[in-house]
């Protein structure tokens, strides 16, 4: 009995304590341990020789790096902020951050010395911006940017007997899908081997769909399933950008292009809902890899990713990278989202990490980003070595990506307060159009609820 | 329940000693009891106040509440994924029970007319052993649309495969029966021990008469069962209501809503969305409900009177 | 749930090869394989390698065996090879979460059982003023579904400091619940009274009685509620997801729904993911044929008239 009252006091101790075991330092660090997040793990090891570097130059100080995959790194950061065991620094996303700025957990940059002085210009034209709360204090330091392509599969296309070089000038529009969904039907082959574009052909049998599909989009406005597609028509999510208070997804044009995109999984030209695992969903690099579908919409910081992509006997698959095609505009559109660098409040060490921020967007860090080729870093330099890295060391041309930029032809993801709200009205709803049971009109009562949204005071 | 008097019982004091006295234990009462009584008091009878003081509240956790009266649950009654959720959960529990309790009950007969090992019940118990998580990646796996053996088997007997999990008619029955799976052990053996009570005099005499196995199964068994069927039903429907395990791993509320059930609708709405006053209300609804259909399926099956005695 | 009254099994009626019989073993039969095969599936998949299983998804056994499933879960793959084999880069630290998971279970399980069983004495055995009035405001208490308290338990340990800590996450069944209270306080009132009375009658006072005499003689069932407990706890996911926001107090059950959601965006690690299921199985399957006989024979109804 005593034994057993001795142990049990032991094991509270040890609970009471938190006993750490292996891993530990994921809270505030502290004597000079900056905590850093981020969510891409292909990124990692680029930061991680920034993270060198920071420490070399600044004695004392040391930056350790924690990767926890997209899934659950907001779950994780917002229970961070609860359990007040937040890091000092982490990698801000354009669509999450208001909130953040709500709860008053974010630290302006411009109260802090080291950060104090950043200069909008420095960066991409239009990123900094992004960053500035309503009250004009700046809440993320830009660390890097990226737009949409199309990704696709060369030896189908060969076995098709398409140009890859015609890709560029594929043109679509909600009427009847353009020369854009002509490839897509062509390049769909049903289990007969009978082509999309051919009589008998059976769209409830497919092998390969010619375009892949990435859900239904109501969790990011779309990126990379439609927004190219209804940036190309003209189409903006909300009043003003950012910081919108009033949607358009009532309007005819976004209607209208939805329910064209959408019904390209209804002729089979594009995979079901059920068919890329609903809930579970696989990515467009893995419906490449295993065969579902030839060619499909991503986003940049899946370049190292496809560059990679091997088929299931281990053959390295040949991936070119083509544009967004031209929409009833005259013009092609991209989303242009950016990721940046925030300082939480609950850090107990702001100074330093001003100073490491400070140093994630200088040139040096970036262009050792850049470098890595894994993503476009969000000063102009940086962007550079990025595109030389991918045609040298990968042979890719990742110009589909960068024209958008310089040809300015891009949209800026939509930014508004009341972000968890809104996924969470838009995502049922967006889903519920893609799987078929509800018409594209139902977006207009969607459109009334957000609009509400913002007519109830916080 | 037996519930002993409360006199004490007082011996003939041996000679020489003084006669005892009248016990009054206060004292060492309050020290054995004090545990559990604060841990009654500070994790069951505290929260439970705080929950409904919570629901007419706002809250978002990193700031103080502030009070908003009945705004939380005027907002409830307009909240048609609030109502969605309790048609969705009720669905489910519906199908759950239902399937549950035929399979426990024949398991159980079967149980105790086939063989009584303790292998066989072992056996059957089992998928209890692992926890609902453990469960629902089995069956994520297991029911696969593309790669799950189960599908394979479906195609192979020549039909068209089902989405087990994303398909929005199917989502709900699937994960009932994960459930089961995972139950149907455990319930199968409170019948059994329940079947224990009743007298093998009177199947004897049944049997003398003439009876078949499925008559006596219908006019003695399930009859003199009643109280037994009535408790577990009462306990399974309790702890039915509460899914949230399988749902947040295999379909998170989807497809659209099919699968969004009241507790994992208030998780997102206290987690996800910061509205902890919200969540409380309908924490509150929930439990309301819970006390009335507790009280209904009491008053229904007349629990409390068995034909035995 | 409470012990069940050793009772003599009756004589089975003489077997005959009815029909009904053969269908009935067809059934349990039937009952056995699908209680049994998604363990089997578990291991199967479990030794085959991910990219195997997409071609030969159909096959009966592992595809293309392999240890990476169980490597992975352990931690044994470094970040690259982890990726290449199809997992995520994140190895999941399994022995910390076990080690975890074994702290709360017994915490829980220990005090639990303690607490409660000084309570039952209490109602059980002592005599006091309005023992059977807190005994029914306790009894009250198993109407109080968990759910409900849930979210202000979590708002109370986060306001005593305890979340993201083991403490945090036993405390709210650490000291009782009405279930254990009920169910023990039901077997002491069955216990004889002489033994209790003659030792009494020598000198030792209701404390030395409760732990020389009652505790002992209890065995059984204490035994019982303890194993109930321990499996409970082990299981549990929602509570612990809630207070537990690093790996510092992370439990087994969360880490599998946190190993799961680290898919790779190139789709699920399945072998990785019915590995760790299985691993986080194996100690309840262990308990388990342990003390099967005990177990089986302790779900039951006791003296409910």
């Amino acid at each position: 009995m005593r034994r057993l009252l001795a142990a049990l006091s032991a094991v509270t101790l040890l609970a009471g304590c938190g006993w750490g075991g292996a891993d530990a330092a994921t809270g505030p660090g502290g004597n000079g341990t900056i905590e850093y997040w981020l969510w891409d793990s292909a990124q990692q090891p680029g930061y991680q020789k920034c993270a060198d570097a920071f420490a070399a130059q600044n004695p004392g100080l040391r930056v350790h790096i924690s990767q926890y995959g997209w899934d659950v790194y907001w779950s994780k950061l917002t229970a961070g902020f609860i359990a007040d065991t937040a890091p000092d620094v982490f990698t801000d996303h354009l669509a999450k951050y208001a909130q953040f700025v709500d709860l008053k957990v974010l630290r302006p940059l411009d109260g802090l010395a080291p950060t104090a002085d950043l200069r909008d210009g420095d960066y991409q034209p239009g990123l900094a911006e992004l960053w500035k709360g309503q009250d004009g204090k700046r809440y993320g330091s830009p660390k890097d940017w990226d737009t949409i392509a199309l990704f696709y599969d060369k030896a189908v296309l060969q076995q098709a007997g398409v140009d890859p070089a015609t890709l560029g000038t594929l043109s679509w529009n909600p009427a009847d899908g353009g020369t854009f969904e002509k490839l897509v039907a062509h390049l769909t082959v049903d289990t007969k081997g009978v082509r999309g574009d051919q009589p008998g052909f059976d769209k409830d049998h497919v092998k390969i769909h010619g375009l892949s599909a990435e859900g239904s989009g109501g969790g990011g406005w779309g990126q990379t399933q439609w927004s190219a597609f209804t940036g190309s028509a003209g189409w903006q999510a909300t009043d003003s950008n950012p910081w919108g208070t009033h949607f358009n997804l009532d309007q005819p044009a976004f209607q209208q292009t939805l329910d064209w995109y959408f019904g390209l999984a209804r002729k089979g030209f594009m995979p079901t809902y059920e068919e890329i695992g609903g809930a579970n969903a696989i990515g467009t690099d893995k419906q490449i890899q295993s065969g579902i579908a030839a060619m499909g919409l991503s986003g940049s910081w899946m370049i190292s990713t496809f560059s990679k992509l091997t088929d299931a006997a281990g053959k390295k698959l040949d991936i070119g990278i083509a544009p967004t095609p031209i929409g009833p505009t005259g013009k092609r559109a991209s989303m242009f989202n950016g990721l940046a660098d925030s300082i939480t409040t609950l850090s107990k060490q702001p100074e330093n990490a001003a100073k490491w921020v400070k140093y994630l967007s200088s040139a040096a860090c970036q262009n050792v980003i850049g470098q890595s080729g894994v993503v476009f870093p969000a000063r102009p330099e940086g962007t550079d070595l990025a595109i030389a890295y991918n045609r040298d060391q990968r042979k890719l041309d990742v110009t589909p990506f960068t024209d958008q930029v310089k040809e300015k032809t891009t949209f800026l993801f939509p930014v508004t307060t009341n972000a968890a709200d809104i996924t969470a009205l838009m995502n049922p709803r967006m889903d519920a159009v893609y799987i078929g049971s509800a018409p594209v009109s139902s977006l207009t009562t969607l459109n009334d609820q957000l609009n509400k949204l913002f007519e109830v005071a916080q | 329940m037996a519930i002993s008097t409360s006199t004490p019982v007082t011996r003939a004091a041996p000679a020489g000693r003084v006669p005892a006295k009248r016990r009054d234990d206060t004292r060492l009462a309050i020290l054995f009891i004090a545990p559990a009584l604060i841990g009654f008091l500070v994790f069951m009878v505290w929260p439970t106040l705080r929950g409904i003081y919570l629901s007419f509240t706002k809250f978002n956790l990193l700031t103080p509440p502030t009070w908003t009266g009945l705004d939380n649950y005027i907002r409830m009654a307009q909240d048609p994924v609030f109502w969605n959720a309790l048609k969705v959960t009720v669905y489910y529990v519906v199908v759950n029970i239902a399937v549950q309790t035929a399979v426990a009950l024949v398991i159980a007969v079967m149980m105790q007319r086939l063989t009584r090992r303790t292998w066989l019940r072992g056996i059957v118990l089992t998928p209890y052993l692992v926890s609902n998580v453990v469960a629902a990646l089995v069956f994520l796996w297991v029911l696969d649309y593309q790669l799950g053996i189960a599908n394979h088997v479906i195609s192979w007997l020549g039909l068209d495969r089902i989405a087990f999990l994303s398909d929005s008619t199917w989502v709900i029955p699937t994960i009932a029966l994960i459930n089961v799976w995972r139950h149907v052990g455990y319930t199968a053996l409170l019948i059994f021990a329940g079947l224990q009570t009743i007298p093998e005099t009177v199947y004897e005499a049944a049997r003398v008469d003439g009876a078949s196995e499925i008559t006596m199964f219908r006019r003695i068994t399930i009859p003199l069962l009643r109280p037994i069927i009535a408790l577990v039903l009462i306990i399974t429907v309790v702890g039915s209501f509460q899914v949230f395990d399988t749902v947040a791993i295999t379909t998170r509320g989807g497809p659209v809503d099919s699968s969004r059930v009241l507790q994992y609708y208030i998780y997102d709405m206290a987690f996800g969305r910061f509205q902890f006053g919200y969540a409380s209300a309908m924490s509150v609804a929930l439990l309301i409900i819970l006390v009335v259909i507790t009280f209904v399926q009491y008053r229904l099956t007349r629990a409390e009177s068995s034909d035995l005695a | 749930m409470a012990t069940i009254a050793t009772t003599a099994v009756p004589v089975v009626p003489k077997r005959r090869f009815t029909f009904g019989r053969t269908a009935a073993w067809a059934f349990m039969i039937l009952v056995i394989f699908l209680s049994l095969f998604p363990f089997y599936w578990m291991l199967r998949t479990a030794l085959s390698s991910n990219n195997a299983l997409y071609a030969g998804s159909d096959s009966l056994l592992p595809v293309q065996f392999s240890w990476g499933g169980f490597a992975r879960v352990f931690g044994l793959q470094t970040g690259q090879e982890a990726i290449d084999a199809g997992g995520a880069g994140q190895p999941i630290q399994f022995w910390h979460y076990l080690l975890n998971s074994v702290i709360v279970s017994s915490l829980v399980t220990g005090g639990q059982v303690f607490f409660s069983a000084m309570a039952a004495y209490a109602f059980a055995r002592l005599q006091w003023r309005h023992r059977e009035k807190v005994f029914a405001f306790f009894l009250a208490g198993l109407m109080i579904p968990a759910i409900f308290t849930l979210l202000p338990n979590f708002v109370l340990i986060k306001q005593l400091g305890l979340v993201d800590t083991l403490l945090g996450i036993a405390l709210p069944t650490m000291l009782m619940t009405p279930f254990a209270v009920f169910f023990l306080r039901q077997f002491f009132l069955g216990i004889s009274r002489e033994v209790e009375e003659a030792a009494l009658v020598e000198g030792a006072s209701k404390v030395r009685v409760f732990f020389r005499l009652i505790l002992p003689m209890s065995s059984a069932p204490l035994a019982t509620l303890a194993i109930l407990t321990y499996i409970t706890s082990w299981n549990d996911y929602f509570w612990p997801l809630m207070v537990s926001y690093t790996d510092r107090s992370r439990v087994l059950t969360v880490a599998l729904g946190v190993f799961k959601s680290q898919t790779p965006q190139t789709g699920p690690d399945w072998s990785g993911l019915m590995a760790a299921t299985l691993v986080a199985a194996l100690p309840m399957l262990l308990l388990f044929c342990f003390f099967a006989k005990r177990i089986v024979n302790s779900i039951g109804f006791s003296g409910i008239k």
